[in-house]
């Protein structure tokens, strides 16, 4: 198998201009993404647009890829071939500095939170303005404690993440994310791990903080398929590394694919095996 | 096997080389630079001063004997302070320093790597070489002379306490010799070589944590490492560097 040139890939990301499913401008286009660590191959020829403004979900089995395909965005991770596109730019074309602009852009919520260890829960959503802004004293401190009510998180400002529940942490992760308002918000499972109220309070914030600010893109990746078909504009699935189904969740509640309908159901029986 | 070395060897240069050049890259990071010199110096004191003031008693204890038997004992300060100041000052400091900060060092930023941390600065827009390596680069360039030259005195101070108070040389048959063998050029040539050590160790260990991977285990992988690998290299360098630039035989 000979692989495609950039020339070649790029043509490809050109006719991928907008987003089949909503029609939206594709703000991320991937266009024959290939990850491997290793001997394990990962990502195996992933094409997918992400459209603008919209809230698109992404759903697979543990270990297909989906923290692997969010890293690439923002050029965590580099593909080992293909291209990875973020509105007219070509991640692998990009100078550092450019990169760096394109990275003040996102706001990115791991899936572990991968807050830092050695400082507060306040110095953690301080770090971002702190780094790249020349914000007073008073104001970077009523910001962060917006972010923290808004997140839901009470007298934890001087907590050190290792002093926090797993949900606190995930929620001081979101509010670090959102503290910039960035133009994307990529969430890492964001609610996996969190008792049912803290669920539906998290989901409530992703929609609520995508309405609030008009022209954001989200990508939420979610094991939660009853609040992904609620709250999604466009969903994906991956399988496999590569795209196995894409369309509004209207498209997926009616689908009758046996993958879809299994993964959706969550059944035991089906092309999916354990 | 010697791709792999290969390999660790370019990865040690890279991060070497961007800490460096980063020195004169805004953010300056002066904060993080004084927190650093204050952990991997001020924490170190201790031990640096138990084992300077040791290693130059236990010195000159042996060495007395040897010179006593020429009727020679006047000797004693004057070559235990020149050992001391051109090599196990340097050389002890160095390895001290790679177990004690350099470790910690290795094992930091090892666990931010495999915890995201690393990610998550990359992903805030933040250059970690400029943020983590950077800071701890510095420092332990810096404070490894510093702490050193009070090796140095430690040593010798320790040394003077056996040679008076247990061999009971009168002082001035120790500080004659001292005065007279040791001078700036050795300190200086000891204070040179520790500014090289600091350099390796800050190097090793950042790199070493830099590039850790396989979780807690890495982690663990990682800090045994920084501190063998940074042992060797200043068990080498010494010998390389007493032979082509700090000699007093060829020089
Ligand atoms: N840095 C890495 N080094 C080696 N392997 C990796 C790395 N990151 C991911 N992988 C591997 O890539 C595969 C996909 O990982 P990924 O984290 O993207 O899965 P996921 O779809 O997010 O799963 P989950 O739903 O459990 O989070 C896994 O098999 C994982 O072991
Ligand atoms: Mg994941």
């Amino acid at each position: 198998m000979s692989w495609p040139t950039r020339a070649e890939l790029a043509a490809k990301a050109a006719q991928m201009t907008r987003d089949p499913v909503t029609g939206e401008v594709a703000a991320i286009r991937y266009v024959g993404v290939y990850k491997a660590f290793g001997t394990h191959e990962v990502l195996k020829g992933l094409s997918v647009s992400i459209p603008r403004g919209k809230i698109t979900a992404i759903i697979g089995r543990s270990g297909t890829g989906k923290s692997v395909t969010i890293k690439h965005v923002m050029g965590l991770l580099r593909p080992d071939q293909g291209q990875v596109w973020v509105g007219d730019d070509e991640l692998a074309a990009m100078s550092d500095r450019k990169l760096r602009t394109v990275r003040n852009r996102f706001g990115l919520v791991f899936q572990n939170a991968a807050l830092f260890d050695s400082m507060s829960v306040f110095d953690n959503i301080a770090f971002p303005l702190r780094e790249h802004t020349r914000m007073r004293r008073a104001e970077l401190q009523a910001k962060v404690r917006d972010m923290l009510a808004l997140v839901g998180v009470h007298h934890a400002e001087d907590k050190l993440p290792s002093e926090l529940s797993g949900g606190m942490r995930k929620r001081v992760g979101l509010a670090r994310a959102l503290v910039r308002d960035p133009e994307f918000l990529l969430y890492d499972e964001p609610t996996t791990g969190l008792d049912p109220i803290l669920t539906a309070a998290i989901d409530e914030l992703v929609v609520h903080t995508h309405h609030a600010r008009p022209g954001l893109t989200s990508v939420v990746i979610s094991h939660d398929m009853a609040a992904v078909l609620r709250i999604a504009d466009k969903v994906v699935m991956l399988v496999d590394g590569v795209l196995a189904h894409e369309g509004t969740p209207d498209y997926f509640h009616a689908s009758t694919d046996p993958l879809v309908v299994q993964f959706l159901t969550g059944s035991l029986h089906g092309p999916m095996k354990v | 096997m010697l791709l792999g070395f290969l390999e660790e060897l370019g990865r040690a240069a890279r991060i070497a080389s961007l800490g460096t050049v980063n020195v004169f890259l805004p953010p300056f990071r002066l904060g993080l630079i004084i927190h650093q010199m204050e952990f991997i110096g001020i924490q170190s004191l201790p031990i640096i001063l138990l084992s300077s003031l040791f290693t130059g008693a236990v010195f000159t204890y042996e060495s007395y004997e040897a010179f006593h038997l020429f009727g020679a004992q006047g000797y004693v300060g004057g070559t235990v302070g020149v050992a001391i100041t051109r090599e196990l000052a340097p050389t002890l400091t160095g390895l001290l320093v790679a177990g004690r900060a350099g470790s910690a060092i290795a094992a930091e930023i090892g666990s931010m790597r495999v915890s995201e941390q690393i990610d998550a600065l990359n992903a805030m827009a933040v250059d970690p070489i400029n943020y983590l390596v950077k800071p701890r680069l510095i420092a332990s360039t810096l404070t490894m002379p510093m702490l050193t030259a009070i090796f140095d005195l430690v040593g010798i101070l320790g040394s003077y306490l056996v040679a008076v108070h247990v061999l009971r040389l009168s002082p001035p048959e120790f500080t004659v010799r001292l005065q007279d063998w040791v001078d700036w050029d050795d300190v200086l040539a000891g204070l040179f070589k520790a500014t090289v050590f600091g350099f390796v160790v800050g190097a090793v260990a950042t790199y070493k944590g830099y590039y850790t991977e396989g979780g807690a285990a890495g982690v663990g992988r990682a800090t045994t490492t920084s501190v063998v690998v940074a042992s060797v290299v200043i068990l080498i360098l010494n010998f390389f560097i007493a032979y082509f630039v700090t000699s007093s035989v060829s020089g």
